[in-house]
């Protein structure tokens, strides 16, 4: 049934490739998304933690002694990381420890709190304010940043149905309705035109979103895979309305 | 693309200078510890002043930071380069201003991610409209010889097919540029986030 669909599309050489680019790119697409939710879980952790080493500081331990404590208490990645990063480095220093735990969470919040926190503890600066202050600075950063994030998601995601599947459907169904291939209407060069421009306006639509979202990078692996579905549907739809 | 880098890092820039000047950290100390790296095109900019300095090449550090207010796009930057200047020069209250900034950036910053919102609101109907007006009717102006068939000829005259191709093309090209200045939107009003 695959080959029959591929077959009807003989004549579109460039939608083959687009298919199996689509296709290809979208496999190297999911490890960015799965990347960015362990960041992101990551980082809305790191304010309750900042808080709670705060606190654990302000009642008289020592930084190390409080992380270690406060990664066994917290749940998820952020925890899990901190405790098995402080446990292996017994032989090394705490800075060393600290840098370890920030190149594996991959996360620059996390890099830069751990950054200051180093340079806190050289200057013998008060670290419980600092602290304090860190986890309120990135609260409200992360607070931001998720209402950006669930404000835009939905307007992006509306421009990618609207653009890569409405749009193409809708002319489609135009052209298949009142100028269908089957009554003699000459229209292959036409078609060609429309599915370029249809897998043009996907690929805007595509970066557009994800420029709203701050992450075009990420969605560069989406492109072909939507310019593809939309000169696919572009096409389908006409043969299957116009014959 | 500057300008953006600026806005992004220029927070946390304030924000580390605050925790190192408050634990004692000299200016030049700090200026040198933001240089080693970790706030994008800001730490660049310091490692030039520094390498400078430790060359000779340098007329003085506040010189450089008079240097470095020219070369700013962001007016956070340029504010914070000002106060650093500030201190350098007259000796003001180095500490007690970057507070002050850092609080004005954050509640700046805010407000510009409400604005974002609010402007990208209309952004999804906005392309729609113009991805999908564009397209029909040239869809409709490229179908027009055939669909009149003869009568066409008539009311028209002769029509050219290569003249209405290269209309067609060239308003499908005419909306596309449309479409990508409409989204440019979501790149020269980023918050920087």
């Amino acid at each position: 049934m695959i080959f029959e669909f591929l077959e009807s599309f003989n004549d579109q050489m460039l939608l083959l490739i687009l298919i199996v680019l689509g296709v290809a790119f979208s496999a190297g697409g999911i490890p960015p998304i799965i990347e960015r939710n362990r960041r992101r879980n990551i980082e809305n952790q790191l304010p309750s933690l900042l808080e709670s080493l705060s606190d654990a500081v302000g009642a008289g331990r020592g930084i190390q002694e409080a992380m270690l404590e406060q990664g066994r208490n917290t749940p998820g990645v952020l925890g899990k990381l901190l405790t098995e990063t402080l446990e292996s480095s017994h032989s090394s220093s705490f800075d060393a420890a600290l840098s370890a735990f920030a190149s594996k969470t991959r996360s620059s919040q996390v890099q830069r709190v751990t950054v200051l926190i180093g340079t806190a503890i050289e200057q013998d600066a008060p670290l419980q304010g600092i602290l304090s202050d860190l986890s309120m600075d990135y609260e409200r950063l992360n607070d931001l940043m998720n209402k950006r994030e669930s404000e835009l998601q939905g307007r992006g995601i509306l421009i990618i149905l609207f653009v890569c599947i409405g749009l193409p459907v809708l002319i489609a169904f135009i052209v298949g309705l009142f100028a269908p291939a089957s009554k003699g209407y000459q229209i292959d060069t036409f078609n060609q035109t429309f599915a370029l421009f249809f897998a043009a306006s996907s690929a805007i639509a595509s970066l557009v979103s994800g420029r709203m979202l701050g992450r075009m990078k990420d969605f560069l692996w989406w492109l072909p895979f939507w310019m593809a579905v939309s000169m696919g549907l572009y096409l389908g739809a006409v043969k299957m309305i116009g014959g | 693309m500057r300008l953006l880098d600026e806005k992004r890092e220029i927070l946390y820039v304030i924000r580390t200078m605050d925790v190192l000047m408050s634990s004692g950290v000299g200016l030049e100390a700090a200026i040198h510890t933001i240089g080693t790296g970790g706030y994008g095109i800001i730490s660049s900019d310091f490692s030039t002043v520094m390498e400078k300095l430790r060359s000779g090449k340098s007329r003085g550090l506040d010189k450089e930071i008079k240097a470095l207010m020219n070369k700013s796009e962001s007016e956070g930057y340029r504010r914070l380069l000002n106060t650093m200047y500030g201190n350098l020069t007259q000796n003001t209250d180095l500490l007690e201003t970057l507070r002050k900034q850092g609080k004005r950036m954050e509640e700046d910053r805010n407000e510009e991610v409400k604005k974002y919102i609010e402007d990208l609101s209309g952004v999804p109907e906005t392309l729609l409209s113009i991805g999908m007006i564009g397209p029909i009717i040239l869809a409709i102006v490229g179908l027009v010889p055939q669909l009149l068939g003869d009568g066409a000829e008539a009311i028209m005259g002769t029509i050219d097919q290569g003249l209405i191709n290269s209309v067609v093309n060239g308003g499908l090209i005419f909306t596309l540029i449309g479409m990508m200045l409409i989204g440019l939107k979501a790149h020269t009003k980023d918050p920087g986030l």
